[in-house]
């Protein structure tokens, strides 16, 4: 009995509820046109309040980068600092990488679906990206205004197949850096081909005349995937400037390769550069101990490092580099092959934004917010004068305004003169040309590269592998032949 | 009483069974979960990965594309080439270094064999690639090269010891011939105690010499261990990676890409997952044929 009065009950109150209910929602519906401006004040409220409330939505930024400058991800603290003041809920994570493994680590990263929202690419790496799916066209999420900061050409790196997939930060030239005082013993007329630089011929005679039993006139870093290194920086005193010409064909099977090729026969075959392979930290060294008279790759800012080292080995620093000799580093352009055109290499590296599982287009919008705040600006000025280089954005020109290199006039006259000469690659590659470039490059030129340096194959078998290889790759009709321009 | 005694004994029987069972079960659990998810749950998603063309945000199916791919690749080839060559100069070497250090070892005191032991393990516990620039230090191709160095004294010219295609893959069989051979010694050394001093005394009365005793004694009562090492050297030897990774990055001209390089080049490298899955499947299925040959040759008489 006592079950059935409380469950009577409860069945009362629901129904009364129920007729207060409808009796409420009736006078709401007959007062409904009354209050529709009172409904859109509402909905204007609501919005405002949503999207003070996005603001307040927290959002994480991975981004991934090597050590630009020496000092890199320490400063990276301190810009994320300044970021946050403006955009408190955005926390950005570093994943800090070396340059040895930063590629390898991004790739298999971006291969898991894990990529960092932003990380440091050279332009050539792009392509492998854009195949795999994981780059992402920016365009869409930055302000035009802020992207106008930026020089064309430069923004022209981070282009593919005409999408934009990333933001510049620095350009950098690659050339030869040598001894003043053992080039000009050699016949060299340093000040001359720093300003108008020089033909092969004129090169060879100087590392001819600059070799001795215990000093190689030239010495370039070229082991293993630093071949790549080579054949991009000296590739352009054949007139080589990029992996395709202007009219997009594959550039290494030309006859301007074959040049390149028996040049590097000629100068390890007579001894005047290692036929042995050299690894990047070593050629720097080397010419800082004085065993070798030229070297490359070579950039302005060895000109900071090479003083930066005197003067510890000078104040007995344990640091120094043992067997450091006294020396004025000067900055030389690339020697021209006859019937060749001058020209220096140069590279944009710059930030990328890739494709993760958390990828949204309100965080593509945060992301490129503080992709753009290092590419600009005064952190971008930093990486600038790091490298010793001119910024590639509006910005970061005016912030390097303030700032004084120490670099020598002679240096800074080579560094202008080498910026004129700068080829940039040729517009329209295709992702697949890109990634195709790449497996040519690591799979034949590179291992191939490394059987001519030890004087076991010929400038001509190796040509000859390098067509072959292409030829199945790209399709012969995409491939350059005879001597370009 | 006592049936009744019998009888509760008989029915807490099951539960002491069920007791065994879960706490077996638990046991077995953890091992199966560590296998399903660190193996089977890998080679299942690799045998389905090679039939991919594999991108983080959506692969394509490609049938057996990959594999018609890795074996029309002369790379590949070349890289089996490579790897049996290395296989079939250092596992024998290896073996006999082995068990020769292992036979000059065991008639010292135990507390001797354990400092032997010890020295010859030792490098087994450092890190590979500390032990790699080390022996890029000890090739280096210039004249103030450790090894350039030692040929200097007799005269000799230097060598371009990891990137001469006639010295790389040489340079390479001498550090894995000099660097690495503690678990095999400590294997030998176990064998070596478990035979019968009867099999020896029994040799020395009939007049048996010291390489009899080895020719007739050791060698035959150690062949099931031998076995064991062979299948597991090549098994290992066949995946090997980090010796050509850290020392000559596969070249010259590749003369030194090993399978397990090849793979890792085209997963990390360049990207290509399902080509490099294919390529991992087509080496499981080489090292699984040569395991068997080697049962079949070697282990038909062996006791175990």
């Amino acid at each position: 009995m006592k079950v059935k009065k409380v469950l009577a009950s409860v069945l009362s109150v629901a129904m009364i509820s129920s007729l207060v209910a409808c009796g409420n929602a009736a006078t709401e519906t007959q007062t409904a046109g009354s209050e529709t401006q009172q409904a859109e004040t509402k909905t204007e409220e609501a919005k405002a309040e949503e999207t003070a409330a996005a603001s307040d939505v927290t959002d994480t930024i991975t981004i991934m980068v090597p050590p630009i400058t020496g000092d890199y991800v320490d400063l990276l603290g301190g810009w994320i600092s300044e970021f946050n003041k403006e955009y408190p809920n955005i926390t950005i994570d570093v994943i800090s990488t070396s340059w040895d493994d930063h590629t390898e680590k991004l790739t298999t990263m971006a291969l898991a679906g894990e990529a960092p929202d932003i990380a440091e690419v050279s332009y050539a790496a792009i392509g492998s990206y854009v195949e795999n799916g994981t780059a992402i066209d920016i365009s869409k999420y930055i302000d035009p205004e802020r992207l106008a900061d930026y020089d064309q050409n430069a923004l022209d790196y981070m282009t593919l197949e005409g999408t934009l997939y990333g933001l510049p930060l620095y350009i950098t030239i690659q050339a030869l850096g040598g001894n003043r005082e053992m080039l000009e013993a050699a016949g060299a007329d340093v000040t001359k081909i720093q300003t108008s630089g020089w033909t092969y011929d004129q090169f060879l005679d100087v590392i001819k005349n600059g070799t001795t039993s215990d000093r190689f006139g030239f010495v370039f870093a070229n082991a293993g995937a630093t071949t790549q290194d080579f054949i991009n920086i000296f590739g352009v005193a054949a007139g080589i400037t990029s992996s395709f010409t202007q009219d997009l064909k594959y550039s290494y099977t030309s006859d301007n390769m074959l040049s390149l090729l028996e040049a590097v026969e000629t100068m390890t075959s007579s001894g005047y550069m290692p036929n042995y392979a050299v690894e990047a930290g070593q050629r720097l060294v080397m010419l800082q101990t004085g065993q070798t008279m030229l070297t490359g790759k070579a950039m302005p800012l060895f000109e900071n490092n090479i003083k930066r080292n005197i003067e510890k080995m000078q104040a007995k620093d344990p640091e120094a580099v043992e067997g450091t000799i006294e020396m004025e580093y000067v900055f030389l352009p690339v020697p021209t092959m006859d019937n060749a055109t001058a020209s220096v290499f140069g590279t944009v590296d710059g930030m990328i934004a890739l494709r993760n599982n958390n990828t949204t287009d309100e965080h593509l919008q945060n992301v490129l917010k503080f992709m753009d705040f290092l590419c600009s600006g005064e952190r971008a000025a930093t990486v600038d004068n790091a490298v010793y280089l001119t910024g590639v954005c509006e910005s970061a020109r005016k912030a390097q305004e303030s700032f004084e290199l120490d670099q020598s006039d002679e240096n800074a006259a080579a560094v202008a003169y080498a910026i004129s000469k700068v080829v940039a690659p040729p517009t329209g590659i295709s992702a697949e040309q890109s990634a195709n470039a790449k497996t040519m490059m690591d799979e034949t030129i590179v291992p191939k590269f490394q059987a001519l340096l030890a004087g076991e194959t010929t400038a001509k078998d190796v040509y000859d592998a390098i067509c072959t290889e292409a030829y199945k790759l790209f399709g012969e009709e995409n491939c350059a032949s005879g001597w370009i321009k | 009483m006592k049936k009744q005694e019998i009888q509760k004994k008989n029915l807490s029987k099951p539960r002491y069974h069920m007791a065994d069972n879960i706490s077996g079960w638990g046991f077995i659990g953890v091992a199966v979960a560590v296998f399903v998810i660190f193996t089977l749950y890998p080679v299942i998603s690799a045998v389905i990965t090679s039939f991919q063309e594999y991108k983080p945000f959506g692969s394509e199916f490609v049938g057996f594309e990959n594999y018609i791919t890795a074996l029309g690749n002369d790379l590949f080839w070349k890289s089996i080439k490579n790897t049996l060559v290395y296989t079939v100069v250092v596992i024998p070497l290896s073996l006999i270094l082995s068990f020769s250090i292992a036979i000059m070892i065991v008639p010292f005191t135990k507390s001797v064999q354990s400092v032997f032991k010890g020295i010859y393990y030792l490098p087994g516990i450092a890190s590979g690639v500390a032990i790699s620039v080390v022996w890029l230090w000890l090739y280096d191709a210039s004249p103030n090269g450790i090894f350039n160095r030692v040929l200097a004294l007799f005269g000799a010219t230097s060598q371009n010891w990891l990137s001469s295609s006639k010295t790389a893959m040489l340079s390479l069989i001498i550090m894995a011939l000099l660097s690495s051979h503690g678990a095999n010694i400590i294997i030998y050394i176990a064998a070596l105690h478990g035979i019968d001093n009867t099999y020896y005394e029994a040799a020395e009365m009939d007049g048996a010499k010291f390489f009899q005793k080895i020719r007739y004694i050791v060698l035959p009562m150690c062949r099931p261990t031998t076995l064991f090492l062979l299948v597991t050297g090549v098994i290992g030897s066949f995946q090997v990676f980090m010796n050509a990774y850290m020392m000559t990055g596969g070249g010259p001209d590749n003369n030194t890409t090993m399978i397990g390089l090849l793979i890792f080049n085209n997963a990390f490298t360049y990207g290509k997952y399902g080509l490099a899955c294919a390529q991992a499947i087509l080496l499981a299925i080489v090292i699984a044929a040569l395991t068997t040959l080697q049962f079949k040759l070697m282990g038909e008489d062996i006791e175990y």
